[in-house]
């Protein structure tokens, strides 16, 4: 037998054995799917898919209650996240919305100091002229979120302000945000994202 | 069964350099298969951008075997709990139509007449019509199978497979801290490239589809011939892994695999493989923000036996091709670009060919290059642009002189540009204008055949309907 023959044989069945050997553990393998899109780590490359990194635990859990029920209904959520969280059982969601809360957060993104120094003003005073509530009433002083109040701190951008996008077209149900952004400019949208992902 | 024979024109013709010249290979029409949209429960946005072309979540989605399901599964388990059976509660079956009117240049000569002209302008419907088995097989088995209805060559034949078993495996470190993934898998399939991910390569490369019935060049790589090649006249095994979501690696072994005609096989097939053919693929990917930018290197060593009257027998002809390609995507909200290119060295030692008067060299060779950039605007409307160039060294009798499939200085150069415009008004259904220019053709823009056809003369206008449902 050729020495070739063998070495083939012998990586064959390495592999194999390696392949014999994957992970099966039901969160394992549930994580490795949300993080193909997620980040396995919580920590997303694209903007179109938010970081779920140190999110707050009981909002993840409520969001993926409204994808499986078909209630957060923008496009994307209809798109990526319904089939999803369709066949994810109440423990698993408690496991993923745990898991996902305790990864570190990702880093803030420093850009445009502007319209940073503008969007932090209205995060944290609001514009009594507009109606519009002071955010970190609500997500807290550094956007960290409490419960079921999201962490915006450190999301994407572009995620954000689709979010308000939606929220505000009623695209998106989110009963106690409907009135907070109702007059929110697209300006002032644009200002308090790229605030909130410098945090 | 992406191609068919100018049954028409072979009777006119007479003589035609073997094998290519006999065979107008058709562009690869290719999948996005609403089965696997209804396993996932996710629309085809997640894994294309425009199809069939891949997202960085549709490369994972085939990577890790076609498996990830989102809905009920029928399940059964023995009493230590390992799971012998997880089947999707429908099966995922597709249907893919295409409809397509081509229009040349200047009319093809008539099949039987002597200097009459075919009618220029032909409706294929279908083009092609496909059924798919496209999805879960079991846990971490999946496939994607097509049986295709070809509308020019009036015959159901099998197509595309790729069988794959895939799993992660664990490199040691746990979840909390995981920042390391490996994909391990199997794939068995039918045409070398089928398997691949980044829409750069033969079986799902652009141009996605095109004309069936119009001439295109004499010859082409390898690697890259689609149905003239190695396309379902080869089937084969391979490993792969996938690391950290960037780094992949591949080796597949194929061979000779035909269906129809006399078994076992003779000499009354043509372009059978001899032995076993190795393909190897190596890939980079890095994504950041909302880009994602691929460089890697494929290759395949094929020796073929001509076959067609020759026994299976003696010396084969080798062909080894090496290749490197590059994609770049860029998918944001409203706006997707895409850059794909690929560049094939192919050399040729037609032991075969040459000791039977089919080739005038025993060595020659063939080098592919393509380019092609894409935009998409809100995945409804978009265009796209292409350069394609063939060159090699010239052959008295791979490329001898034929009307329309030959060469009057027996080279096979050609070399044109694509321009296509897309508007899809479902994601799942595509209208498409295409038109292909040709510089040159069989080594010469003006009378390359030598009976008066200019390259232009083949310039096409082929428009399509595509619905996958
Ligand atoms: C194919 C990509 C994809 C996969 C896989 C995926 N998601 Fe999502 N997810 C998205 C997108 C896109 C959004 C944003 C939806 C929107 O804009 O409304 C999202 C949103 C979410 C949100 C809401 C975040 C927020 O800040 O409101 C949660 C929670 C979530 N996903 C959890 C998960 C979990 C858990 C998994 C695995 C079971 C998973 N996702 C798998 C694409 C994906
Ligand atoms: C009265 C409390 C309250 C105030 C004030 C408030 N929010 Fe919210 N916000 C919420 C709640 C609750 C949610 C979660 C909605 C849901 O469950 O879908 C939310 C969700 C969001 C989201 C979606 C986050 C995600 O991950 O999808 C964004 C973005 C947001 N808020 C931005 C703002 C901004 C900007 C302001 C200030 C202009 C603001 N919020 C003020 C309560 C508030």
């Amino acid at each position: 037998m050729s020495s070739r023959f063998l070495a083939v044989a012998l990586s064959t069945s390495l592999y194999l054995g390696a392949l014999a050997h994957g992970a099966d553990a039901p969160l394992q393998k549930t994580l490795v799917t949300c993080g193909t899109c997620h980040g396995i780590n919580g920590r997303s490359v694209s903007p179109t898919f938010p970081n779920l990194a140190a999110q707050q635990a009981p909002y993840i859990e409520l969001q993926l209650k409204a994808f499986k029920e078909q209630t957060r209904a923008d496009p994307d959520a209809q798109a990526y996240m319904w089939g999803m969280a369709s066949q994810l059982s109440d423990g698993m969601i408690s496991q993923l919305a745990d898991y996902f809360s305790k990864q570190p957060p990702a880093p803030g993104k420093l850009e445009k100091p502007a319209l940073i120094a503008q969007g932090k003003r209205l995060f944290e005073e609001g514009v009594a002229a507009q109606g519009i509530p002071p955010c970190a009433s609500c997500h807290g002083a550094h956007a960290e979120g409490m419960a079921t109040f999201p962490r915006l701190a450190g999301q994407h951008s572009p995620y954000l302000l689709k979010q308000l996008l939606v929220i505000q077209s009623v695209l998106r149900t989110a009963p106690v945000m409907h009135g907070v952004v109702k007059n929110l400019t697209k300006d002032q949208m644009q200002a308090v994202v790229t605030y909130l992902e410098s945090l | 069964m992406r191609q068919i024979r100018i049954g028409r024109a072979s009777g006119l013709l007479g003589f035609m350099p073997w094998g290519f010249g006999l065979y107008v290979a058709l562009t690869t029409p290719s999948f996005a298969v609403p089965s696997f949209a209804r396993q996932t429960g996710m629309a085809c946005a997640a894994c294309h951008t425009v199809f069939p072309e891949l997202t960085p979540f549709g490369r994972e989605f085939k990577l890790n075997g076609y498996v990830l399901d989102n809905i009920k599964q029928i399940t059964g388990i023995t009493t230590e709990n390992r799971e012998t059976l997880s089947l999707n509660s429908l099966p995922p079956i597709s249907v893919m139509l295409q409809i397509s009117y081509t229009h040349t240049g200047a009319a093809l000569p008539d099949s039987a007449v002597q200097g009459a002209l075919a009618k220029d302008g032909d409706v294929l419907f279908p083009q092609q019509a496909s059924f798919f088995y496209a999805g879960k097989i079991a846990d971490n088995l999946g496939a994607f199978m097509q049986l295709t209805y070809d509308g020019a060559a009036d015959q159901f034949g099998f197509d595309n497979t790729d069988v794959r078993y895939a799993r992660h495996v664990d490199i040691g470190s746990r979840p909390e801290s995981q920042n390391h993934s490996l994909v391990l898998g199997i794939t068995v399939n039918n045409n070398p490239t089928v398997q691949d991910v980044w829409n750069t390569t033969q079986a799902w490369g652009f141009p996605y589809s095109g004309s069936s019935t119009s001439p295109t060049p004499a010859t082409s790589t390898k690697i890259d011939s689609g149905n003239g090649g190695l396309q379902q006249n080869a089937g084969g095994i391979g490993v792969y892994a996938w690391l950290n979501d960037c780094l992949y690696g591949e080796i597949s072994v194929y061979s000779a695999v035909k269906l129809g005609g006399v078994h076992p096989l003779d000499s009354t097939q043509s372009q059978v493989l001899h032995g076993v053919a190795p393909y190897w693929r190596l890939a980079y990917e890095k994504r950041w923000d909302r880009n994602s930018l691929m460089v890697g290197a494929y290759g395949i060593d094929a020796s073929i036996h001509p076959g067609n009257g020759l026994p299976l027998q003696g010396p084969p002809d080798k062909y080894r091709d090496v290749a490197g390609d590059l994609q770049y995507q860029f998918i944001g909200e409203d706006h997707i670009f895409t850059v794909l290119s690929t560049y094939i060295a192919e050399k040729q030692t037609l032991d075969a060919s040459f000791a039977n008067m089919l080739a005038a060299n025993d060595d020659n060779t063939l080098d592919t290059f393509k380019l092609a950039g894409e935009y998409s605007y809100q995945r409804t409307i978009g265009g796209s642009l292409a350069f394609f160039s063939t060159t090699g060294s010239g052959d008295a009798l791979l490329y001898a002189q034929a009307p329309v499939v030959g060469s009057l200085n027996n080279s096979p150069d050609s070399r044109g540009y694509i321009a296509e415009i897309n508007y899809l008004p479902f994601l799942n259904t595509k209208l498409q204008l295409q038109y292909t220019v040709y510089d040159k053709f069989n080594g010469l823009g003006t009378n390359y055949d030598g009976a008066g056809r200019n390259a232009s003369d083949n310039n096409t206008l082929y428009l399509l309907a595509w619905v996958n449902f």
